[in-house]
């Protein structure tokens, strides 16, 4: 545990200290935020309720993907073969990395949560605020684990650009972000059912409701285990020849 | 401190060391060889990032394969590419290692890390960002990185690559004094005039294999010194016996000889008897850059290297 919070110190120290990097991640959910609450028709009632979960969790899934290359760099730089080295447990060295991903991406959600109070979005219950960090936390492992284990099988930095931006707008408009099920077309209700995004979003707006999201904790939970995992797996592999 | 066995590393069937056996006390202990090698393979397995296909290793008195933890927490091992954080500071990165290698006492960290930056002589520079830093204090604040936890067994790979000549000198001159202090230090380098000066033994590597090992000047002590005679082309019919050809292309001959400067002036008469002119001529004891270039120089060809060993004559 110790050695991975010196792992998260560094990566939290790094990543304050270049202020393109604390923005970047933060700009396309705020621009989403502000374009589809206040610019655009409202499709429903409290839209601006409606989409806030959507664009915490699209936040969520930029910084998740963002991350995805700290470990590339790591290990492009020579910064992971000096850390290999050292008496820390090499799980340590991901699950550091895992965390600060993810904790950097609720530091960010909430930046944006304030802009959408700031906007007009309704002020929810402690409770509701609980349950919809928790899930945003469990997806956070979910995502940064994914990203970190496709970022250990990709050659460069260039394929995993690529990837992120084949990646991150389809699996954000083809989730319950800013439509309703039962306005969807078959083919895109299917992919946005199955869509982990969904789940974390489905759970935010439950919560806002007052209903406890037994099944999306539970279905997020084991997705986030198993990726946790197979990251884990590639890790070894990608370091230990 | 450093004790192997028949250490071998394969890679899918392409055997990287094959059967090394080594034994490093409190020295420095300088590992030479051409790219590929096995030098950085040998280093690796020795640190523990990667597993020993056969053979034993021990390390501080460790089993490389068994203790791996133990090992890596006497140890400390600088790769060759520096990588230091540059948006960190100089005791910032520092303290990250003190965390890494477990030293959680805040006021002891802080004495440990103020104690390596001063012995690497960055204390006015701590509180920099290391982006600023030159190459020579980067270097040496890596070394205050591996220092940090008192390690007995430094592993240092190409610590001088890329310096200038007075950050090379002073980065040697740290080396030794740890060695002094007690610090078993396992080097590797391309830098022969720096092997031959500041390691107290040598090991040549070739293709996986220790081709030759000892104190660099009993390594040259048994050889021949060295003859170079540059004409206008010619070479005369007959040389004298106590001297060997090792070389003719262009008008320079090399010749190596147990007695150089009694052959040189035998050699001379020979060319003159046959009136080939001679530009210049000269006698020199011969280095480790010597010894390196005849144990790996026919790495490919099975014989000896005469362009590369031209090659060196002339940059000297």
């Amino acid at each position: 545990m110790y050695r991975m919070f010196a792992f998260m110190w560094r990566d939290f120290l790094r990543w304050t200290r270049s202020p393109i990097n604390v923005l970047s991640t933060m700009v396309m959910p705020a621009a989403w935020l502000l374009f589809m609450g206040l610019v655009i028709p409202a499709p429903y009632p409290n839209y601006l309720d409606y989409i806030t979960p959507g664009i915490l969790v699209l936040t969520m899934l930029n910084a998740g993907m963002a991350g995805g290359t700290s470990i590339m760099f790591d290990k492009v730089l020579g910064y992971l073969n000096k850390f290999l080295a050292v008496p820390a447990p090499r799980e340590s060295i991901l699950f550091g990395k895992i965390m600060f991903i993810t904790i950097r991406g609720l530091l960010q959600s909430t930046f944006i949560l304030f802009i959408a109070v700031i906007a007009g979005a309704s002020i929810m219950s402690p409770l509701a605020y609980a349950q919809m960090y928790l899930l945003l936390f469990i997806f956070g492992v979910l995502i940064s684990s994914f990203a970190t284990t496709i970022s250990l099988f990709l050659p460069d930095h260039d394929s995993y650009s690529a990837f992120q931006a084949f990646l991150v707008t389809p699996m954000y408009l083809l989730s319950s972000a800013l439509v309703k099920y039962e306005s969807m077309p078959t083919i895109v209700y299917w992919i946005a059912k199955v869509n982990p995004m969904s789940y974390a979003i489905d759970g935010a707006r439950m919560a806002a409701e007052g209903n406890f999201p037994a099944l999306q904790f539970v279905v997020l939970g084991i997705v986030a285990v198993i990726m946790v995992i197979l990251c884990s797996i590639r890790f070894r592999k990608a370091t230990i020849r | 401190m450093i004790e192997a066995h028949g250490l071998k590393k394969d890679y899918d069937g392409n055997l990287a060391v094959k059967g090394l056996d080594l034994t490093v006390d409190n020295e420095i202990y300088g590992l030479l060889g051409p790219n590929g090698s096995g030098k950085t393979t040998t280093v690796n397995m020795l640190t523990t990032m990667l597993s020993i296909t056969e053979g034993t290793a021990s390390v501080c008195g460790y089993d490389v394969k068994k203790d791996a933890a133990k090992v890596r927490e006497c140890i400390s091992y600088v790769p060759q590419d520096m990588a230091v954080d540059a948006r960190l500071t100089g005791r910032e990165n520092v303290t990250l290692f003190a965390k890494l290698y477990g030293i959680r006492d805040r006021a002891e960290r802080k004495r440990r890390v103020n104690e390596v930056l001063e012995i690497m002589n960055l204390s006015d520079r701590a509180d920099d960002y290391t982006a600023k830093y030159s190459g020579g204090m980067r270097r040496r604040l890596e070394l205050a990185q591996a220092l940090v936890h008192n390690p007995r067994v430094l592993f240092l790979d190409e610590p001088t690559v890329g310096l200038d000549v007075a950050s090379r000198r002073s980065i040697w001159e740290y080396i030794v004094k740890l060695r002094d202090s007690g610090v078993t230090i396992f080097v590797t380098t391309h830098q022969m005039d720096e092997a031959e000066r500041y390691c107290d033994r040598v090991g040549i590597l070739r293709k996986g294999v220790l081709m030759k090992e000892g104190k660099p000047d009993e390594l040259t002590a048994g050889m021949d010194s060295i003859i170079t005679i540059r004409t206008e082309g010619g070479f005369p019919s007959k040389i004298p016996d106590s001297v060997k050809q090792i070389e003719f292309k262009d008008g320079l001959a090399l010749f190596t000889s147990p007695d150089g400067s009694a052959s040189l002036p035998e050699l001379v008469r020979c060319y003159e008897a046959e009136g080939i002119k001679i530009f210049s001529s000269s006698v020199r004891e011969p280095t480790l850059e010597d010894i390196y270039m005849l144990s790996v120089g026919q790495q490919e060809e099975g014989a000896f290297d005469a362009t590369q060993f031209r090659n060196m004559m002339r940059r000297r």
